[in-house]
C-alpha cells in the first residue's frame, strides 16, 4: 500500500514538475507546478507528517503559487519568442546535466537502510514539532521572522516605485 | 517491497535535477524562479525523509523555516522581476544584459 502510493504520489510531482520546466506559457507552468506541490504534500503524509503536508499545501500550493500567478497574469505577454531557439543554442547546459545524471546513478548504488522500525509513537504531530520550535530552535524560529520583516520591506520598497528601482 | 530512505532521496534528486533544468534551460525569468521553487521543494523532502529514518522531528522544524525562505525567495524575487519589467518591458533572461554592455 505504501509502494503503490509513493509510486503514484512521486511520479505526479515528477510529472507535474517536468511538465511545468517544459511548458511554453507560464500561466500553465504555474498550474502544473501548484499540482506538482499538492502532489508532494501527499509525500509528506507518507512521511509522518501530517503538519508538513498540510503547511505545504496551504504555503506553497496557496500563497507561493498565487502569488505567481498574480505576476505572471501582470507581466506575461505573448510567450516568449525566443525561448525554444535559445534552448537549443545553449549546449553548455548539457555536460551539466550528464554530471547531475552521473550522480544521480552514483546515488543508487548507495544502500541506506530503509525504515527499519515505525514512526515513534505522536511522531510528526503539531505539538511535537510545537516544542522543537519553541523550545530548542526558538532563536532560528525568531530570526526567520526577520528574514520576513526584510522580505516584506524589500519586496514593498522595489515594487511599489513607479520610476523602477529604488536607488 | 518496501519504501526506504532510498526511495525518497531519489525522489528528491530527480526533482532537483528538474528544477535545475528548469533554471538552466529556461530564458523566461518566471519559469526560471519557479524552478528555484522545485529545486528548495526537492531539499524539503530530502529533510522530512530523515527525520523520519531518523526519528528525530528536527528536520520537520527545518522545513518549516525552508516554508519561510521560500516565501521570501518567492516576495524579493517577484517584486525584482516587477521592477525589472517597468524600465525592460521584457521578463527575457537574454534582454536583461545591460551589465554588459
Amino acid at each position: 500500500m505504501e509502494a503503490v502510493l509513493f509510486y503514484l504520489f512521486g511520479a505526479l510531482l515528477l510529472g507535474g514538475a517536468i511538465a511545468a520546466m517544459t511548458s511554453r506559457s507560464a500561466v500553465a507552468a504555474a498550474v502544473w507546478l501548484i499540482f506538482a506541490f499538492v502532489n508532494a504534500a501527499g509525500i509528506y503524509a507518507l512521511l509522518a507528517a501530517p503538519v508538513l503536508a498540510i503547511l505545504q499545501i496551504l504555503i506553497y500550493a496557496g500563497a507561493i503559487m498565487v502569488l505567481f500567478l498574480f505576476v505572471v497574469m501582470m507581466l506575461q505577454g505573448p510567450t516568449l519568442k525566443s525561448e525554444l531557439k535559445s534552448i537549443g543554442d545553449r549546449k553548455w547546459w548539457l555536460p551539466v546535466g550528464a554530471i547531475l545524471v552521473a550522480l544521480l546513478n552514483w546515488m543508487r548504488g548507495v544502500n541506506l537502510e530503509g525504515f527499519v522500525n515505525d514512526a515513534p509513537a505522536g511522531f510528526g504531530e503539531i505539538k511535537g514539532v510545537a516544542e522543537l520550535l519553541l523550545n530548542k530552535y526558538m532563536i532560528t524560529f525568531e530570526m526567520i521572522s526577520l528574514v520576513l520583516l526584510v522580505a516584506i520591506i524589500g519586496a514593498v520598497a522595489l515594487a511599489s516605485n513607479k520610476k523602477g528601482m529604488p536607488w | 517491497m518496501v519504501i526506504g530512505l532510498n526511495h525518497y532521496l531519489i525522489l528528491a534528486a530527480a526533482l532537483f535535477l528538474t528544477g535545475a533544468a528548469g533554471v538552466l534551460a529556461r530564458r523566461n525569468t518566471l519559469i526560471m524562479l519557479m524552478g528555484v521553487e522545485v529545486m528548495l521543494c526537492s531539499v524539503n523532502i530530502v529533510f522530512a525523509a530523515h527525520s523520519r529514518a531518523l526519528g528525530d522531528m528536527s528536520g520537520h522544524v527545518f522545513v518549516i523555516m525552508n516554508f519561510a525562505i521560500a516565501a521570501a525567495e518567492a516576495a524579493i524575487g517577484l517584486a525584482i522581476l516587477v521592477a525589472i519589467y517597468r524600465i525592460k518591458r521584457s521578463v527575457n533572461a537574454d534582454e536583461l544584459n545591460s551589465l554588459k554592455e
